[in-house]
């Protein structure tokens, strides 16, 4: 059980609703995962954190398949289920 | 493949065998066969793992290994198997690899598959990209666990 309140999306910040409504189309779903939210929650950490994420894992010498299949190698590792 | 990367790393690290291709000060702790004493089953598993990583030798986890010579045949069928050319390319499937290695702090593992993610075409700008999402994601995992976050999606559903 998550140990903190994960605030609504409509909760965070007017200015960070645009980068919210992104993610939601980088992630091609219609909520905003909770990660996004929690980081959000703490902007000054997670507006710069988002910005790099987004970039990172955005296609270039890697392609976003192969990013993500690190991702999930990481995940695995760590035996993180989120 | 992460399970047989993060496997052979622990054998590796545990039993503190050289690195392959960087320098190294470990010793193994352990004595490890040498190639020429191997039988003949052994050498033909041995000449096919030269060849599959395009090494002069036999790597010393897969040496280690040849204790046991019907283990090393099993195993080495899996890995192989888990890094062939299938759906996925090698090179996509060594770069995980490679993060997976990272990851679990293995310098066998780092040493091993950043050499063979180079030989299969990994530049360095793609080097760079990797070892970035491995350190963003280092730090997500940790929250996420910290905090407990339950995940947004069910694994088995597909965009």
């Amino acid at each position: 059980m998550e140990i903190v309140r994960i605030p609504e999306a409509s909760e965070l910040a007017p200015e960070d609703q645009p980068f919210l409504e992104a993610t939601k189309s980088w992630f091609k779903i219609d909520f905003v995962p909770k990660m996004s939210r929690v980081l959000l929650s703490h902007p000054e950490f997670g507006r710069p954190y988002g910005r790099e994420s987004r970039r990172a894992m955005s296609d270039g010498a890697l392609t976003r398949a192969q990013k993500e299949m690190i991702v999930a190698t990481v995940s695995a590792i760590y035996v993180c289920e989120y | 493949m992460a399970g047989t990367t993060h496997a052979l790393n622990a054998v590796a690290d545990g039993l503190r065998l050289p690195l392959e291709f960087a320098q190294s000060g470990r010793s193994p702790i352990v004595a490890l066969p040498g190639t020429g004493e191997a039988s003949p089953e052994v050498k033909a598993v041995f000449d096919e793992i030269a060849i599959f990583c395009a090494m002069d030798r036999v790597p010393a986890v897969f040496r280690w290994m040849a204790r046991d010579p019907i283990f090393l045949q099993g195993y080495w069928g899996a890995v192989r198997e888990a890094f062939a050319d299938r759906k996925l390319d090698r090179l996509t499937k060594e770069i995980p690899a490679f993060a997976a290695s990272m990851t679990a702090k293995s310098d066998y593992g780092v040493d091993l598959h950043l050499r063979e993610a180079r030989r299969l075409g990994l530049t360095e700008q793609g080097l760079t990209k990797a070892v970035e999402v491995v350190q963003l994601f280092n730090t997500v995992t940790k929250i996420a666990d910290a905090l407990q976050l339950e995940p947004d999606f069910d694994p088995r559903s597909r965009p």
